[in-house]
Order: C-alpha cells, then structure tokens, then sequence
C-alpha cells in the first residue's frame, strides 16, 4: 500500500512539472487593462525627487462636460505639461498584461518531438480608462490662477486656494461640476499647500483633431513625496475603482509603503478550454485574489528590468517590448539613446480601491528588490493518437488526474465552479454543463480552502499564533523546571 | 532558589515566542519577501556571531536569547534579495553591541544598527513598512503581545508613551489641521510594522535609558524625531533613522537620571517576589 502511495505522489509530481522544460510555452492570450471597468491607468517614472506622471481617461460623454481636477505639489511651468499618444499606454499595457502559455504533452507511445504549432490568439487591446478626477459644471473667491496655458486640445489651469470654498465655487463657476461632498476632500490639500491642476476640453481643437479618445496628458514635477492622490477620485464614487500603474525607477520594484503589496498567484495549470476565455477568467481572478487579501492590497502583475541592454525581459512574452522611444516619452530621461545604456525597471501594480478600504492616498517607495515576476497560468494539451502501449496506459490515468487537478485549480483561483465541467476530467473538451450538485459542493467546502491548499488563512491565525507561542514559553519552563533543574 | 526564578521568568522567551508568531505569520499568511532559509541564515549569522563573543570571554550564554531576538527582529523588518546583505546586517548588529559601547552599555539598539547600516552601506536592502497591511486582528493582536512582553521588561511606559505621542501628534496634523478624516489617522497608526517597532524593537532594555520617567522623555523625544523625519522630509523609514540619532543620546539620560542598570534576572526576581 505504502509504495502505491508513493508512486501516486511521484507522478503528480512529475505532472506538476512542464514536460517540455525545454520551451517555455507558446504565449496563447493576455488579460489587459481593458477587461477592467471603472478604471484608471498611470504612467509614473520616479528619478530622484523628479516625477512624471502620465494620466489617461476613457472618458465615454460629450467631450464639453469633460474635466478634470488633480493635486499637485507645484506650479506646473508649460514645459513641465505634455499631452502624449494613447499607443504609449497600448504598449505598456501590452508588455505587462497576465499571460497565458500553452504547452502540448508528447505521445508516450511514439518516439518523436511532437508538437504542434500554437496559433497566436492575440486579443487586440483597446485602451479604455477613467481617470480619478471629478467630472464637473458651476463661481469663486480666495482662489488664484497660478498659470494659465492652452495645450494642444486642453485648456489647463493651475490653481492655489486658500480654503475649499473658494475652489469649489471658482470651479463651479468655471463649468465644472463638483460633488456634494468635494469640499471635505480639497480642504486638506489646500491645508497642505498643494495646487490643483484643473484641465478641460478645447472643443474647437478637438473637433479638428477628430479623435475618438481623449489624449493623455503628462505632468512632470519636482517633490519628495512620491504619491498618488486617489482620495479626490472617491469624492464622486462609492464603488470600487480599478488603477493599474505602470512604475519605471532606476533601481527596482515599486511597492506600497502604507498598503500591503502583494503578488497575484502566478504559474497555476489550468484546464485548456480556457483558452479562448482568458480575460474573463482573469477579471474573476483578480476579483477572487482582492478578496481573499482582505480587499486592500496593492497586487504586482509584472515585475522586470527594461533596460535598452537587458537581454530577456519577460518569459514568455506577450507584446514587443517598450521601445526606447516609449520610454523615453513616458520620462524615463535617464537613458543614452546612441549605447542603449541605463538602467530601467518596470512594476506593474494593480490597485482595486474604494473609499472604507483605503483612507489614505497611495504613497510608494522606491525598493532595490529586482526579482523578476510576471502572472502567467498554464495550459497543457494532451497528446493525440493512439495509446495502446503500457506508457500509454499510464499517460491516460496521470491526465485524468492532472485535469482533475486542473479544474480544483480554476475553482480556486476564480470561483468557476469544477462541477460545471464533468466532461473535462473524463478527457472530454470541457464544455459547461452548470451541475446543480449543492452536495457534492457542500461537502467539498467543508474542509476551508486555506487548509485543503491554495489560499491565504484568515487573519485570525495571529492571535491563535500568539497564544500558542505562550502556550509553548510555559509548557518549555515547566518541562525544564522539572527534568532538568530540579536537581539545583 | 533565586537562581531558578530568575531563568524561570527572563521575557526574553517570551519575546522569542511572539516575534517567531510574527515572522510565522508573515510568511505564511500575508505573503512576506522572505523564506525559511533566509530567517534561517540571519538567525545563524546572529547566533554565531554573539558565540564569538562568548567565547571571547565579554558575555556569558544565556545571552544568546537576545541575539535570537535580534536575529528575528532582522528578519521582520529587512528585506533584501542578497543574502550576503542580510548576513552584514546580522553580524552589524550584534557586533555593535560589542564594538560601540559607553559606560558598561552597548549604545544602538543592534537590530536597529543593522538595519541603518545595510540599507545606507550597500543600498541593496530596504524596509517594507506596508507589510502588515490592515485588518482589525493585527494591531490588536500586535498590541496585546507587546504590553505583555513590555509588563515582564518593565518599559510598557516607553512603548505606550511612543505610540501616544505620535499619535497625538498624526491626530494634530492630519485630523486636525488637514481636515482628513478620523480613519486615516488610525490607518497610519494601526500599521504592524509601527506597532512591532514601537512595542518589540524601541523598548530593548539595554538601549532605553535606566530612569523610568527618563524613559518617558526619550521615548516622547523618538516620537517628535520620527514625526518630523517622515512628515518634513518624507523619509518612510523614519523610525529607524530617528532611533538611530536617538539612543546615543541614552547615556546623557542616565547620567542626569539615576538609576539601576536593567539585568535580566534582576526584574524577574522582583516579579517573581511581588506575585
């Protein structure tokens, strides 16, 4: 019995391993911004005390009710403002999105290298965003313009306040329409000495420029704090937003330093009748993960070094990678165009936040912490043709309980239910059949998931901890007061 | 048997017992940039590098114990992908305690020393203060197994008074001044790696001054110091940088404040005969 047992693990084991180590898998699909709604993306590239910040909108209304409101530390100067080329995001996202790879098991019954070729699904992505700033319409006093300037299709204004009444009433009074309860937002960075960059639409510019999306706009600025001011974007909204923030620094990752940072499970086997349905497995994913961490985590999605000079840069990977020219207009001003030379590391950081979960604007720090990441789930097609041969046999059961396996895996990264797919493990193609077996279910979840494997336990775990860290100083005193001093 | 109820009752096991919970947790639950080896190579390096020590004749064995609380006090807070920087730090650290001494009293506090030395000295390390995250069980769970170490130790004013004050003062500027509301000052507050810091790493016996209302004053003192680095200057890592400038000051406390210099039986025996 206990060497069945044995030869059982060992062949999970060796299921849990890519066959074709050799290859590191055929890139199928990616999972972009672009699934998310509700969502904002950023580009902000940190050098020193010198900040730039890339902001782009999915704004979908009448391009005359657009406006934004952003604090920032300084007074802008005009050069210090750029309006960018949506692509520049198109390409960040593309480079950096969850990925997933297939691999294809070899007949155990032949003896050849057989593989076919994976054909390149490639989602095209549409970048769509909002970003955190209130949309607005309405008077004014105790405010100043700090500088005014018309940029290409935006009318920019750059505002001081002395109290949030004031900036509420001159941005009413501007067409901008303020939320109800914006005043209490504004009033602390008013307090704390921050100025407001207001931005609207030039309707005539932009009917000449005749585009379908709102450029982005870039900021650049000198300042210790290296922040981004989500609060005011809750102002207006009660439900969860999503940002994905594209962070380029010198030396390493970017992490939170007042939220946890975590990476997003990464390197799973998954049925391959996800294939076509990565995005949306994806979005459930993400879902599921945000709240197994206690919904007030930032999650990592990539994690590389994109230096000009760097050899791999993803494994596999999903779009081309960033030009240096894209670097370059995001604000990477650190590289040498003729040798290619400086060093630039990429953190993708996916934050799902709302008002109760995070009180606070995000703030970061700059880590040395160059470990590479990426999310990337597998795909393992079985191999075709015959298997009358022992090995062949064998490759049958071992499939049948990787698929298994395969299934448990999708239900716990994003809640699909394993039942609905029965055809799947009896190495049928995994079409959904929705099961109505609630006692099949029931007796599954008996057993938590953070204990049958996968999932973080709950944080209740700390005090349990703590008591039997007490427990084990009073029963080590008593044993050894009693075997071993008792003779003193 | 005096001798006895001294071992019986040294803090220091209990101070392994809940710093072991901490890094247990960490690990495992919430996720942590660190792994079984590399706790397990700060805590050698600690442990071999306070043998040394021993052996050298300067300290006796039982001191040991506090190098394992240095050692797990490393492993909380410093992350490096170096394991080569994490060793540095632990051999810093205890040979700080060793090397930089006044008046028969190490003057860093070492895990602190080790720290501040790596993350300047090779800027390959780095603290991740958002570790803990939030969530309701952690600071109070934190703060429950901190006053009870603090009790054993007699320096639950030190770690109180530090968190008091900065709380006042986080309440002052954010709250008050700033107009944010009540929960982003309890969302500063509540971070796990503050309240470790405040209740396992600030209140080292060795490193706080002798005189209890001494302490009280440095202790409110750290606090000014690692508001005024991280809100003028926007240091995340401010409670290091200001325990770092802080505790050479503790001989100055002590001379103007005197008292008994703290040993680990000593406190235990008065417990001991007070129950």
């Amino acid at each position: 019995m206990k060497k069945y047992i044995v030869i059982l693990a060992l062949s999970v084991l060796f299921l849990q391993t890519p066959k074709l180590v050799a290859f590191c898998g055929f890139y199928v699909a990616q999972a972009g911004a672009q699934i998310f709604n509700n969502k904002s993306e950023v580009i902000i590239v940190r050098d020193g005390e010198r900040q730039t910040v890339t902001m782009l909108n999915d704004f979908k209304g009448e391009l005359k009710q657009f406006a934004m409101v952003i604090p920032v530390p300084v007074v802008l100067k005009r050069s210090d403002i750029r309006v960018m080329e949506q692509s520049l995001f198109g390409s960040f996202d593309q480079y950096s999105a969850p990925r997933l790879v297939e691999y294809f098991d070899e007949n155990p019954c032949y003896d050849y290298e057989a593989r076919e070729d994976a054909s390149l699904v490639r989602t095209n992505v549409a970048i769509v965003q909002k970003a955190g700033g209130i949309s607005v319409r309405g008077n004014r006093d105790k405010v100043n313009i700090e500088a005014q300037y018309s940029i290409e299709e935006y009318e920019i204004t750059i505002l001081s306040a002395k109290e949030s009444g004031g900036l509420e009433a001159w941005l009413k009074a501007n067409g901008y329409s303020v939320p109800e309860n914006a005043k209490e937002v504004l009033e602390p960075y008013i307090k704390d000495k921050m100025k407001f960059f207001a931005v609207k639409v030039n309707l005539e510019k932009a009917k000449k420029l005749n585009r379908e999306f709102l450029r982005p706009i870039q900021i650049a600025f000198n300042t210790p704090k290296f922040m981004l001011p989500i609060r005011l974007g809750m102002a207006n909204s009660t439900g969860d937003q999503d940002l994905v923030i594209y962070a380029f620094t010198k030396t390493g990752r970017v992490e939170a330093a007042n939220y946890r940072t975590v990476e997003m499970p990464t390197a799973k086997r998954i049925p391959t009748f996800l294939r076509g349905e990565y995005a949306n497995f994806y979005k459930d994913m993400f879902s599921v993960e945000y709240a197994h961490q206690g919904k007030n985590a930032v999650f990592v999605e990539y994690a590389w070094n994109v230096s000009p000079n760097w050899g791999v840069k993803c494994d596999p990977c999903v779009g081309n990678p960033p030009i240096v020219q894209d670097l370059i207009n995001a604000g990477v001003s650190w590289i040498d165009q003729q040798n290619y030379t400086g060093n630039v590391f990429f953190t993708r950081l996916h934050v799902r936040y709302n008002r109760s979960q995070f009180p606070e604007d995000l703030t970061f720090i700059e880590t040395p912490n160059t470990n590479t990441y990426q999310v990337r789930q597998i795909l393992t097609h079985p191999a075709t043709g015959n298997f009358e041969c022992k090995e062949g046999v064998q490759y049958l059961s071992d499939l049948r309980t990787r698929r298994r396996l395969e299934l448990e895996e999708m239900q716990a990264l994003a809640g699909w239910k394993a039942s609905d797919y029965p055809l799947y493990t009896e190495l049928g193609k995994g079409d959904k059949i929705p099961s109505n077996e609630q006692e099949q279910e029931q007796q599954r979840n008996w057993i938590p998931l953070w204990i049958s494997g996968g999932h973080r336990p709950p944080g209740w775990m700390l005090p349990i901890l703590l008591i039997l860290g007490i427990g084990a100083v009073v029963a080590f005193q008593k044993i050894r007061d009693k075997w071993f001093l008792s003779d003193l | 048997m005096p001798a006895e109820k001294h071992i019986q009752t040294d803090a220091r096991f209990y101070q392994i017992a809940f710093q072991s919970a901490f890094l247990v947790f960490g690990t495992w639950v919430l996720g942590w940039q660190t792994e079984i080896l590399r706790i397990a190579v700060v805590l050698t390096a600690c442990l071999a590098t306070q043998a040394v020590f021993v052996f050298m004749g300067k300290q006796q064995w039982h001191s040991l114990r506090s190098a394992f609380i240095t050692g797990l006090g490393l492993s909380l807070l410093l992350r490096s992908t170096h394991i080569w920087v994490l060793v540095l730090a632990a051999v810093l650290a205890i040979g700080s305690k060793f090397i930089i001494r006044y008046n028969g009293k190490h003057i860093f506090n070492p895990a602190n020393f080790g720290i501040a030395a790596v993350v300047l000295i090779t800027g390959k390390a780095w603290i991740s203060p958002g570790q803990w995250g939030s969530d309701v069980y952690y600071p109070i769970s934190i703060l429950i197994a901190g006053i009870i170490v603090l009790y054993k130790v007699q320096r639950t004013e030190t770690g109180l008074v530090f968190l008091a004050t900065l709380f006042l003062l986080e309440f002052g500027r954010r709250y008050v001044f700033l107009g944010w509301p009540f929960d982003l000052v309890i969302h500063r507050l509540s971070s796990g790696s503050l309240l470790v810091y405040a209740l396992f790493m600030i209140t080292d016996p060795m490193t706080t001054p002798n005189h209890r209302g001494a302490r009280a004053i440095w202790a409110a003192v750290l606090a000014i110091t690692t508001f005024i680095l991280s809100w003028r200057f926007q240091i995340y890592e401010a409670p290091i940088w200001a325990l770092l400038l802080i505790t050479p000051f503790t001989p100055l406390f002590d001379a103007f404040f005197k008292a008994e210099k703290f040993n680990w039986f000593q406190y235990s025996t008065t417990h001991t005969k007070a129950i």
